[in-house]
This record gives C-alpha cells, structure tokens and sequence, in this order.
C-alpha cells in the first residue's frame, strides 16, 4: 500500500515543473527572456556523464585494490622464496667448499698412495694422426719408500684416506679426530662428522679381481 | 546566468533582509573556512618543513630496518680455475647475558624446561665450543646485553644452534678465507690475518681482491615480511674481484713434492723450483721447500712464510755463463766452436786466481765445450774479448739487479753493481755468477729468454683481476724486449744439450723422448764477514725441453746441501720436475736428434 503511494509521489512531483514554468514565464516575460534552444539544453551535462565519471573511480579504486593486495601477496612470495635462497646458498656453500678440500691434491695423493699407486715417470704417448708412439712403455718402478705427502694441508685434518684390504677391496678408514678438537669430546666428533667428509664422499676405488 | 531584474528588487523589505541574513551568513562561513584552513596550513608547513627532519628520522627509525649487503673478498684461481683462495660463511655465536636463563621448548609436542647450565651444555655440543668457558661469560656480567660465545663455526653448526630455538643467542654472519689446497702454492697465493691480507698475492693484490660491505633499508610489516617496494639502497655492496693466476695447481703440488723430497734427501737448507713457460714468461709452477700452509700460518716458520724464489737472492754461479755465451754471440765475439786452450787454473797479472771446480790436465776447448764441462777458467778466456760496459748492459737487458715484472711482495733485485765498481777480479768472477746475485726467477728468466730466441717475455704470475661489474684490471704486459738475437740464443740452447750426455749432467738418466738443454751451477754462500764460507753453496740446474722447440723452463736450486754438494746433485729434482711438465703439459717428444757441437778441438 504505501509502495503505491510512494510510485504516486514522483508522478504528482513530475507534474509539478509544468505548471511551475508556465507561472514564472508568465512573470517573466518582459522584458527580455533568454530562450534556450534545443542545442543548448542538450550541452547541459547529463546525469549519465556523472555516473560514468564515478563508476569509473569506483573501478580505479578497486583495481588499485587488487593490485596492490596482489602485490602484497608477492611480498610474501619474494619473501619465502628469499628466504629458501639463502638457505640454499648456505648449503652449495657448505659442499663446495668441502668438494674444494677433496679435491685438493694432497687428498688425491693421500688415496692414491693408500690404493698402492705409484707414479709412472716415463710417458707414452700415441700420436693419433701418424699412428706413432712416443717414448718407450717401462712399468713404473715401485719406490723404495712409499712416498708421503710433504705438503701440508691443515683442513685435511679428520678427512679418512681409503685403504686397501689384503682381499683387494676397499673400505675407507677413518683417521685421527680433528687437532681442532675441544674438551667437550662429543662435540668435537659431532663437528668434525659433518664439517669434513663423511665416507660417503669418497670415491669408491674400483676392485681388482 | 539569469540577470537581476530591476522588477526584482522591488519584491520589498522581506526580500532585502532575507539577503543580508545570507551576506552575513556567508561571511561568518567564509571566515570560518579560511580560519579552518589557515591551521590546517600551518599545521602543515609545522610538519613538512619545520619538523620534518626530526620527524622523518623517527619515521624511519620507527618503520625501517638498515641491513647489511655483504660484498665479500674475492676468490684467487689457478691457471685452470681452481680455488686457491675462497671465502667461506661463518657465524659468531653471541648472547645476552642478561637474558640467559634457560629455556623451554617443545619435545615430541610436550614443553621441556632446561636450566642454564643444560642450555650450555648443548649449545657447546652444537658449536663444539668449551662449555664452562661459555657458562663464565653468561654468568659473569648478568646486566650485559652482549657476550661472543665461540667465533666462526660453520654453517652446520649455526643451523643446529638455530635449531636449539634459544630466544637470546644471536648468531651473526661472519666470513672466513680458505685455501682448500693448504700448502700448495701458499708460497704464492700467501694469507690474510685478523689484520687484513699479510703475505703474498692476497697483499699484493688486496685492492682487487678486497669487497665492500653495503647497506638498504626496507620497510617491514608487522609479520616482518619486506614491504614492496619499500627498499633503498643505502650504499652499494661490491664484491671483491677474481684473481686469475698462471699457477697450475697440481703441478704446483707435483713440483712441490719432489722438491721437499730432495732437499730432504740433499740435507739441504732450502729449496727453489720455478717453471716457466718459453712463449709468454708465464710462471706455472713456483716452489719453495717447506711453504706455508695458509689455513694454519702459526705452525709454519717464520722465515718460511713467502717465497725465496721471489724474496732471496743468490750468487747463481755458473748457469751465468749460458748468459756470457749468449752476450758473446749477440756481439759477434765468439761462435760455438770459439777456441780456448783451457787449464786447470788461471792466475791474473793482478795476483787472483781462478780455477775449475775440478782438476783436469790442460784442455783444448770449445766455447760448447767450455759450457758442457762448465770451466770458469774457459769462459774467462773467451768472456775478456768483451768490455765489462758491455756485458754489464747485457746483463741489465737479461733483467738482472732489477726486480722482476712480477713485483711481488718483497722480492729482491738482486745484486749487479755497476761494473765501473767491479774490482779486476771480479770482471772475471761475473762471467760465471759470482759477485752478482739473482733471485731464482730472474736466473729462470735468463733461461726463459735464451729458449724464446732471445726475446725476454715480462714474467708474470697473475693473468689478470676482474672485477665484480666485469671489468678486467691488473693485466700484464705481454710486451717483450729481444735481448739477443736469435741465432745467439738458439746457438746457446744448442750447445747445452750438451751437458746431459756429456757435460756436468753426465750421468743423470735422460728423459725418454726429450732433448733436454740444461746448465748446472755451484756457487759459493757469502757469509755474515762478506767471505765465502768454506763448504757452503748454492747447487742449482736450469733446462729447457724439448731443446729443438723450447716450450718450458725448469730451475731447481737448493740452498747449503749437506750430504751431496755438488751440482749434479740436483739432476734428480731437475729430471723429474722436468718430465712431470712436459708431461702435464703433453709437449710433443723430440722427433730430432740431439744437436752435437764438438767439445774440444
């Protein structure tokens, strides 16, 4: 009922203007009355063009919204995956840096010789090209002494040197704790455990049968 | 838009007082508004000019954190890109003290409680550090914010600590220098101490190698997540450039081997090896008995801290007269078949005598002979037909009595007076070596020079630096200087292939495949009273292989042998130093015969 009487209001509202211009026309009619043409009324803005104008504030708002809540949310992703970056790093560092110090050559030496090797001073070479041999093969003389490292190398200390079993296989031994140890003997081992090579890392030595 | 109507203003009393009550009211507004609006502005200029300093800083102080960019130390590689000298991560584990009381944490979902001296206990199990050492320094000062518990553990040992979850232990970055090879080339590549680089390349080449920490600052949230976009560079980190050397590692290791193994054999003071190759004065291998070991500087003896190649010269007897010979030709003084009629000793009208190192009955000799059987009394014959002027200034283009292009740390020039200072006796004595002093890689350059057809290569030991943006600094010349020509170097090389089949080397078993052109020298130590000392001297072999195409140069001296003194007794540290570069280097063997210029005619 009052929805009825509420359509009826803008009705009787709207009828209003047409009687309310012919009164003033009427009281303004002299001396001179600006009649505005049909162009004119036309120029006047329009409510659309102040619907359009807000609606697409309301779109630059939320869009700026979402961008930045998607940027935000990046944050967070940078973030982790930064986080996870120098963990990484931290850990390529931690096995380079033990690969540098296998792969130095007083530990290749050390396994060589612990694997019985010895150094052959009389190359030979074969020239693909010409098909000839350089040099005269002679087997490698077996020293009098089993040549020791001389040189030292300090972060050696605690890595295990293979050796060799009567039966010919290999197993890695392991050597003295690090110099480095404290009095606190567990920790000590716990340390050298992790930050030197483990057997793990060693190469396995091919059997000879 | 509508024009006041004269008819309007006569509506009456009612229509005037209606616009003066709207004049008044909009003046009241108006006043209102500009009173608004005037404390709004000065409030903002209070606060974007007058306080805007103090209240930016707070500002930043309040919302932004300053990090740390850290550019760390370069890294120093061999020839072949191998790690001579790294940085490492390291942390310094600190505390504070005044917050140290134990701690709780979570075990199989149940809160455990430790006391202080169990938390100790296993953070020294953690960091392997000394738990009572630790325990004193958290109890001692309980209003202190700060303590350093062990310094520079590893990256395993920091993540067990962050594991532990203790809220007042605060690990911090720290950095450390390793050389993975240890004493492999530590002669060369030297070490930095508390105090910043000490020895060696990493001295001398501290500004290419050293980085600079930078700064930012980054706004974060609540949650400590970095802002976007919030992040201003404070002062740009540079890393710390890459220092490429000529060394070649393993050699470097090989060489250093049989080196020590020798001078151990020999009895010997000290030794030397360099290896340098003919083309371009490259430095491959340079060796000093007994070197540092850079990850553990204090077990190694003082004196032993650099290299002697580099820092110590010696009065390099004979390998000098390959240099004499070589002056001679250039000059056209002599030829390789220039006659001498050699005894056994030779007594100058102004009283000295010089002799042989050993007796021989009178010899007729030529110059390649003279050079086989090393006689001083033979070279001071066919050395005199050359003015002192002129062989001091050949002498100064070989580069000896200036230090070499290397410049390192501490090296020595040497000792060549000018020769309008030379004594009669020693215008002879120069001839072969004595009363002039080289270090060991000038005498390699001399060599170096004679094999490359008389034209001396600058030596160098860095190819070059380059820098973190890219960038390539400390390059070295690649410029040579012809010394003599080349006939006369060739000439030379020639003449001392004779020594190994039979001259001074006689003996010493050859390297299969390779014709070897090798000087040997023994000199006299000058003592602490400037008097040789009786029994003392320096015995050293300088080569070049393959003879017909020099590709390498090898010198081995050994300094005050006890157990063998003469020179041949570092033939076995020449042989396999030499066969150990050529083949490292798969030099093609010699496909000629050895060249045979007559020793006597």
């Amino acid at each position: 009922m009052s929805t009825n009487h509420a359509l009826a209001t803008p009705l009787s509202t709207r009828a209003q203007p047409s009687s309310e211009p012919a009164e003033t026309r009427r009281r303004r009619l002299n001396p001179i009355e600006i009649i505005t043409s049909r162009s004119q009324r036309k120029a006047r803005p329009k409510i659309v063009y102040a619907l359009v104008a807000t609606a697409a504030l309301f779109v630059l708002l939320l869009t700026q919204l979402g961008i930045s809540i998607a940027v935000s949310k990046g944050a967070y992703q940078i973030s982790s995956l930064q986080n996870s970056q120098t963990v990484l790093d931290r850990t390529q560092q931690k096995y380079t840096e033990k690969l540098g110090v296998l792969a130095s050559p007083q530990n290749i030496a050390n396994n060589a010789t612990a694997l019985g090797m010895v150094r052959n001073q009389n190359p030979v070479y074969l020239d693909l090209g010409t098909e000839t041999v350089y040099g005269t093969p002679t087997a490698a003389a077996t020293p009098a002494t089993t040549p020791s490292n001389l040189i030292a190398n300090s972060l050696l200390d605690g890595v295990p040197v293979i050796s060799k079993s009567p039966d010919g296989t290999t197993t890695p031994a392991t050597t003295t704790a690090p110099t480095s140890s404290s009095t606190t003997g567990a920790a000590a081992t716990d340390s050298s455990g992790s930050s030197v090579a483990s057997s793990a890392n060693q190469l396995a030595a091919p059997e000879t049968r | 838009m509508r024009p006041t109507t004269p008819g309007r203003g006569s509506s009456g009393h009612f229509g005037a007082a209606a616009q003066r009550s709207r004049r008044r009211r909009a003046t009241i507004a108006g006043i209102v508004i500009f009173a608004l609006v005037a404390v709004f502005v000065v409030r903002l200029v209070d606060i974007q000019v007058v306080q805007a300093a103090s209240l930016n800083a707070d500002a930043v102080g309040k919302r932004s954190i300053s990090t740390t960019v850290y550019g760390d130390r370069g890294e120093i590689l061999d020839a072949n890109g191998k790690v001579l000298a790294a940085t490492v991560l390291r942390y310094d584990i600190t505390a504070a003290p005044k917050f140290a009381a134990g701690y709780t944490t979570k075990v199989d979902g149940k809160s455990v409680t430790y006391t202080l001296q169990q938390t100790v206990d296993q953070l020294a199990k953690a960091t392997g550090g000394d738990s009572a050492t630790m325990y004193k320094a958290l109890t001692t000062d309980k209003t202190s914010l700060y303590t350093m518990l062990v310094k520079g553990v590893d990256v395993d040992a920091y993540n067990r600590v962050v594991k532990l979850g203790i809220t007042w232990v605060y690990p911090q970055r720290a950095t450390a220098r390793t050389y993975p090879d240890g004493a492999v080339a530590g002669n060369l590549v030297g070490f930095v101490g508390t105090d910043g680089a000490q020895a060696g390349l990493e001295y001398e080449y501290d500004k290419c190698l050293a980085g600079t920490n930078g700064s930012e600052t980054y706004e974060r949230g609540l949650d400590g997540v970095k802002l976007p976009g919030s992040t201003v560079t404070t002062k740009k980190a540079v890393a710390g450039g890459t220092l490429e050397t000529t060394i070649n590692s393993d050699l470097q290791y090989q060489v250093q081997q049989d080196l020590n193994e020798q001078v151990t054999a020999l009895g010997a003071v000290s030794g030397t090896a360099v290896v340098v190759k003919v083309s371009d004065g490259s430095l491959v291998a340079v060796a000093d008995s007994g070197s540092v070991d850079p990850n553990n500087v204090s077990a190694t003896d003082t004196g032993d801290l650099g290299s002697k190649a580099f820092t110590q010269s010696y009065e390099p007897g004979s390998v000098f007269k390959a240099m004499t010979a070589a002056s001679l030709i250039d000059a056209g003084l002599a030829t390789p078949t220039s006659q001498a009629t050699v005894p056994d000793t030779r007594t100058f009208p102004f009283g000295a005598t010089i002799g042989d190192a050993e007796y021989h009955p009178t010899e007729k000799l030529t110059l390649a002979g003279i050079l086989a059987t090393s006689s001083n009394v033979g070279i001071s014959y066919l050395g005199e037909k050359m003015s002192a002027k002129q062989r001091y200034e050949y002498m100064q283009k070989f580069g000896i009595g200036t230090k070499t292009e290397v410049d390192f740390p501490g090296e020595a020039d040497g000792i060549l007076n000018d020769y309008t200072k030379w004594d009669q006796l020693t215008n002879y004595t120069t001839m072969f070596g004595q009363g002039v002093a080289s270090t060991a890689v000038q005498t390699a350059s001399i060599f170096q020079t004679l094999a490359n057809g008389g034209v001396r290569m600058p030596l160098k030991l860095v190819k070059a630096c380059k820098l973190a943006d890219g960038t390539v600094i400390d390059a070295p010349s690649e410029t040579g200087t012809r010394v003599v020509s080349q006939k006369a170097a060739n000439d030379v090389v020639d003449m001392l292939e004779n020594t190994i089949p039979e001259g001074t080397l006689k003996g010493m078993q050859p390297i299969s495949g390779y014709n070897v052109a090798a000087k040997t020298g023994t000199a006299q130590v000058p003592g602490a009273n400037g008097k040789y000392e009786a029994g003392q001297y320096v015995i050293s072999v300088a080569g070049i292989a393959p003879a017909e195409n020099p590709q390498y140069v090898v010198l081995v001296t050994f300094t005050k042998p006890s157990t063998m003194k003469t020179s041949f007794a570092a033939a076995p540290a020449f042989r396999e130093i030499m066969s150990q570069v050529l083949e490292t280097y798969r030099v093609k063997p010699s496909t000629t015969p050895l060249t045979d210029i007559p020793d006597t005619w």
